[in-house]
């Protein structure tokens, strides 16, 4: 379970401060799927980079699983985010010196995984881009690569997976299968899927929509949001 | 660690390329540093495996005046007592030669060496062909260097004339023992029988000559007799040397030798070393995605830190590996470029372990302690970077930053203390380097500032090629450093030459006098002036210079006694023998520096008169000042004009009044120079020998001709031939210019190295830049043309700085060092400047090829 209290985020715009999140208060249950949408500049993918520990808020506290993760330093983050969160970025950010199995390989690296080698070699063939492996991040298209990232944020089975904007650089059909490869993977490992999307179709298959407007969560109608 | 080494290959393997330039400069200095410690090591190895051979014998006892009873006695008692097991006697006298044969005009300096039979006991004499004994010297025999031979145009069977006598050469000596290395000689050597060499009539009055008698010692006393035989001929003017102190004189001058020639290694290293901070820099702003993208995925900041560290480590090794085989190519050519030299010592030139592992450790700490500090960045680096563009921002105050920058200033300091040999040496290295950078980086900034209006130019490329030499993060610093430096070095080390060719040409000019006859006797100056006069025809007549030797016995009532060895070896300077001259006038290149000089008339033995050199004063008084713990009352003060100076002339006391203080021009030899000159009458008949200097004539082959009558007609006097001497010092001042170019073009290969690897790495924001400008309508001639001046401006700028700071080196080697008068030596500089401006340029513009090759779109679109 994720909860946060309070939690706000500002920063220094020039000279002056600049609030993105206004305190913000958010229960998300384990298993369930979150979309988080809004217009640009609403606090999305602010809000989930907190969630990701990516960044500290300026205020409130954040608790993924029972560890108040506003208390870690940056390596406290950092493994936890190496065993219970997956992130997939819009721009994918794959290491460009890496091939797609190395991309893959890293975080189970990190985290001293043996079996490393076959799971990696398991998880490309679940994004179907076994034959892709040895290629470079620039030898691939937008959608292998942001399959990649998929494969790579579920290295570790991380019981919580977060997206921002997954589909944003792709083109439908490309952007329609990377969709269906995040929900089949939400569905058939439970995990928590968390999703910064503008695509209001998409957000309506979320078990809870979670609507920001200027730093603060709003309750618009359900037609609007249809 | 699993993770760190397979992300540290990973990372090697796509971008190696990139950092290849620097990792190299890391190999060269290593590889200076290993050829050199392993060529000093394996000389060390084969002196130490030859000490013996190399003094010929356990002991030496060496005198330039016949051996006293008392030295003749204590040897004879040590032989009796059975510790003294063999000796031998050798005498050696530098003279002229010449072939027997009349027909064969040409004559020569040599250095006669007469032996006796149990010469040698250790070491081998090796001849050309045949093997030595002693029979061969039998019967006026002698055994030339091969160098003799072909510059007297003889054979083995020919006959040459030595002094009064002749001699047959019945071998050619290639390597003999006893004969130190690099010691400076007047002439190629040939040995004849210790018996022949009176005959020559060399030995007579005034001759130079050095006495050496050979012991051979029973070893377990090896060590005692030393200071037993230095004790028991305190007083007699005779040295004593074993091999085991001269071993350990050889090993501290090769220890220093070894540690100060491995600086230059270093130099070149932290050259690259600074090459590989600043390289470190900008790939650290290149991986700062990569980086965010690690600790995205759990990495913690040790693991990524360790990660690149890692990186930096293996390469490191690698360029220091590179550097022990490069070293190890450069060892195996040393035979064939030493040639002939390689005979005199059997040295084993090939990698030493020690030399090795020293260039090894060397090379990997440089590559880390320049590294680590901007790899600390990697700390910074938020993953938060990868939803925003934040740029890392830096704490207030970098506590760890500046501890491991203290950390790594106190290892640098180690390290060239630990390559130097000394502490203090070392701190004057890094502490020389520092400012040398700060100079560099201060002098950078005035001419950036310099020519910043050039940013208003009505050049589109001009304008661009300034701004971008002024931008923040370009690669400015490190080339002003790394080509500032070598140019530095190069033009430094030119315009000296230049200095001290120039200098030494002054000296020989056409009035100078070019040749010097010494050991005249006086009976022969007058037959001998005439004789130069009617070979040289209309050359000025010869001045015939009467020389004695004395030694300085008592200042002012104080009595010196210099009879004792060791307060002779205390006093230093002042007790040496000097050659000492009288005169009635002063010469061109002296003038009074205190008191009157004398007037025509001649003084007695009794009223005897000198005039000291001024230099003499200060090394007086340098000399009395020891020692430390004498009572201070017991001083004597400084000498005066009126003071008495006692001197002992061929053993008999002249006390003579300082009557003046005269000033020297000593590097005009014109008219010789002389520390200590008397009043005419002086000496009174005291035996003496004339020394002269004249015009010889110019041709070449009348010059020649000239020196074999002298010597037939005079064989005792020995001719120096100044042109011959010029030359040498031409040689070898040519040779020390080339050694130290060889350095400069090292250090400047570094900085191009350098450049081209600072051009490579940051080549990524030109690419973007020039997509930009080609979009808006830049052709890639005008982007070329940028490039072309910003380098150009880059290069102009370091090579001003490098020919500034070259002119601030020349001059304060020539004027302090050399005591040379110094002269600018603007071609030289211009050309510096013109040529470095022209190479940075043109090296700019092909390291960015890419940059105008490179379609815009697929640039726009990889960022």
């Amino acid at each position: 379970m994720i909860e946060l209290r309070g939690v706000s985020k500002t920063v220094m715009s020039g000279d002056r401060p600049l609030t993105i999140l206004k305190p913000l208060d958010v229960i998300i249950p384990s298993g369930q799927f979150v979309a988080i949408v809004g217009p640009s500049g609403s606090g999305k993918s602010t809000l989930l980079g907190l969630l990701a520990g990516l960044d500290a808020p300026s205020s409130g506290s954040i608790t993924v699983d029972g560890t108040d993760i506003t208390n870690l330093d940056e390596d406290g983050l950092a493994r936890l985010r190496g065993e219970k969160i997956g992130f997939v970025f819009q721009f994918f950010h794959l290491v460009p010196s890496l091939t797609a199995l190395e991309n893959i390989l890293v975080p189970m690296e990190i985290a001293g995984r043996r079996d490393a080698m076959s799971r990696a070699r398991q998880l490309l063939d679940e994004v179907e881009l076994s034959d892709r492996g040895h290629h470079y991040p620039s030898q691939l298209s937008g959608g292998e690569q942001q399959r990649i990232a998929i494969a790579r944020a579920l290295a570790n089975d991380p019981p919580i997976l977060l997206a921002d904007e997954p589909t944003g650089n792709l083109d439908t059909s490309t952007g329609q299968h990377i969709l269906d490869l995040l929900l089949g993977v939400h569905r058939a490992r439970k995990s928590t899927l968390i999703l910064v999307t503008h695509d209001a179709d998409l957000a309506a298959l979320a078990d809870e929509r979670l609507v920001l407007r200027d730093g603060t969560r709003v309750y618009p109608s359900a037609e609007v949001l249809r | 660690m699993n993770f760190i080494l397979r992300m540290a290959w990973r990372e090697i393997r796509a971008s190696w390329h990139r950092l290849l330039f620097f990792f190299i400069c890391i190999a060269i200095g290593v590889a200076s540093i290993v050829a050199i410690r392993s060529v000093i090591q394996g000389v060390r190895v084969a002196l130490a495996a030859e000490a013996q051979a190399v003094l010929a014998a356990d002991f030496i006892i060496s005198s330039n005046r016949p051996f006293t009873e008392n030295v003749l006695k204590t040897i004879a008692a040590e032989e009796q007592a059975g510790r003294v097991t063999a000796r031998a006697e050798t005498i050696e006298v530098s003279t002229m030669v010449r072939p027997a044969d009349a027909g064969k005009v040409v004559t020569k300096m040599a250095e006669l060496r007469g032996v006796e039979p149990a010469f040698p006991f250790y070491g081998r004499m090796v001849l050309r062909e045949g093997q030595y004994s002693h029979a061969m010297l039998k019967g006026h025999g002698a055994i030339v260097r091969p160098e003799l031979l072909a510059q007297l145009g003889v054979a083995v069977g020919d006959t040459l004339l030595i002094g009064n006598s002749e001699f047959e050469i019945r071998g050619v000596v290639t390597s003999e023992p006893g004969r130190r290395l690099g010691a400076f000689t007047l002439g190629p050597r040939i040995f004849i029988d210790r018996q022949d060499v009176e005959a020559t009539g060399l030995l007579g009055f005034g001759s130079r000559s050095n006495r050496e008698i050979l012991l051979k010692v029973r070893e377990a006393d090896v060590v005692s007799l030393l200071p037993r035989l230095r004790a028991a001929f305190a007083n007699d003017f005779a040295r004593v040397r074993s091999y085991r102190a001269s071993e350990d004189d050889l090993g501290e001058d090769l220890t220093r030798t070894e540690n100060y020639l491995s600086l230059v290694g270093l130099v070149v290293l932290i050259l690259g070393g600074i090459g590989v901070s600043s390289v470190t820099r900008v790939f650290v702003q290149q991986k700062i995605k990569s980086i965010a993208i690690l600790k995205c995925l759990g990495g913690t900041s040790p693991q990524v830190l360790a990660v690149y560290m890692s990186q930096v480590l293996a390469l490191g090794l690698a360029g220091s590996l590179l550097g022990v085989a490069l070293a190890g190519g450069a060892l195996a050519a040393v035979p064939s470029v030493l040639g002939e030299l390689t005979t005199l010592l059997p040295v084993d030139y090939s990698l030493t372990p020690g030399a090795v592992v020293q260039g090894l450790a060397v090379g990997v700490l440089v590559s880390l302690l320049f590294s680590i500090v901007p790899l600390l960045e990697v700390r910074l680096v938020k993953p938060s970077l990868l939803l925003r563009q934040d740029i890392p921002s830096s704490p207030k105050f970098d506590w760890l930053k500046w501890g491991v920058t203290g950390v790594v200033a106190t290892a640098l300091v180690g390290v060239a203390s630990w390559q130097a040999g000394s502490i203090v040496v070392g701190l004057v290295l890094s502490g020389g380097f520092v400012a040398v950078a700060f100079v560099l980086h201060l002098a950078g900034l005035a001419l950036i500032r310099a020519v910043q209006p050039l940013r208003y130019s009505k050049s589109f490329a001009l304008r661009q090629a300034v701004l971008h030499v002024a931008r923040p993060g370009n690669q400015t610093r490190v080339i002003l450093l790394a080509v500032g430096l070598g140019t530095f070095f190069i033009l430094g080390v030119q315009s000296l030459q230049a200095n001290l060719l120039r200098d030494f040409s002054l000296q020989a000019g056409p009035d100078a006098p070019d040749m010097f006859l010494m050991d005249i006797q006086a009976d022969q100056t007058e037959a001998l002036a005439r004789f130069v006069d009617d070979a040289n025809g209309t050359a000025p007549a010869p001045r015939v210079i009467p020389t004695l030797r004395a030694r300085v016995v008592g200042v002012q009532g104080q009595e010196i006694d210099l009879e004792n060895y060791q307060e002779v070896r205390r006093r230093g300077g002042m007790s040496r023998e000097y050659t000492v001259t009288y005169r009635p006038a002063l010469q061109s290149n002296e003038s009074l520096v205190a008191g009157e000089w004398w007037g025509d008339t001649p003084v007695t033995p009794e009223t005897a008169e000198v005039s000291i050199e001024e230099a003499f004063i200060n090394r007086d008084n340098d000399d009395r000042r020891e020692p430390e713990d004498a009572p201070a009352q017991a001083g004597p003060s400084r000498i005066n004009v009126g003071d008495r100076m006692q001197f002992d002339v061929l053993g008999r006391i002249i006390t003579a009044r300082v009557a003046s203080v005269r000033h020297v021009e000593w590097q005009d030899f014109r008219s010789g120079g002389f520390m200590f000159v008397f009043r005419p009458g002086s000496f009174g008949d005291a035996p003496h020998s004339f020394i002269s200097t004249l015009q010889g004539p110019a041709d070449a082959d009348e010059r020649l001709r000239m020196q074999v009558a002298l010597v037939g007609r005079f064989p005792n006097v020995s001719i120096v031939d100044l042109r011959e001497v010029l030359q040498t010092i031409q040689g070898i001042v040519q040779n020390v210019t080339l050694a130290v170019t060889v350095v400069g073009g090292l250090v400047l290969f570094s900085g191009i190295l350098i450049l081209i690897g600072a051009v490579s790495m940051t080549k990524f924001r030109r690419v973007y830049e020039a997509a930009i400008l080609k979009t808006l309508g830049a052709t890639s001639r005008l982007i070329a043309t940028m490039l072309l001046l910003e380098y150009g401006v880059l290069g102009a700028i370091a090579g001003t700085v490098g020919a500034l700071g070259a002119i601030a080196l020349s001059w304060a080697v020539a004027r302090f060092a050399l005591e040379l008068s110094w002269a600018a030596t603007p071609g030289i500089t211009i050309s510096g400047i013109v040529i470095t401006t022209l190479l940075v340029a043109l090296i700019g513009v092909l390291a960015s090829l890419d940059v105008l090759r490179n379609k815009p779109l697929s640039t726009l679109r990889a960022e």
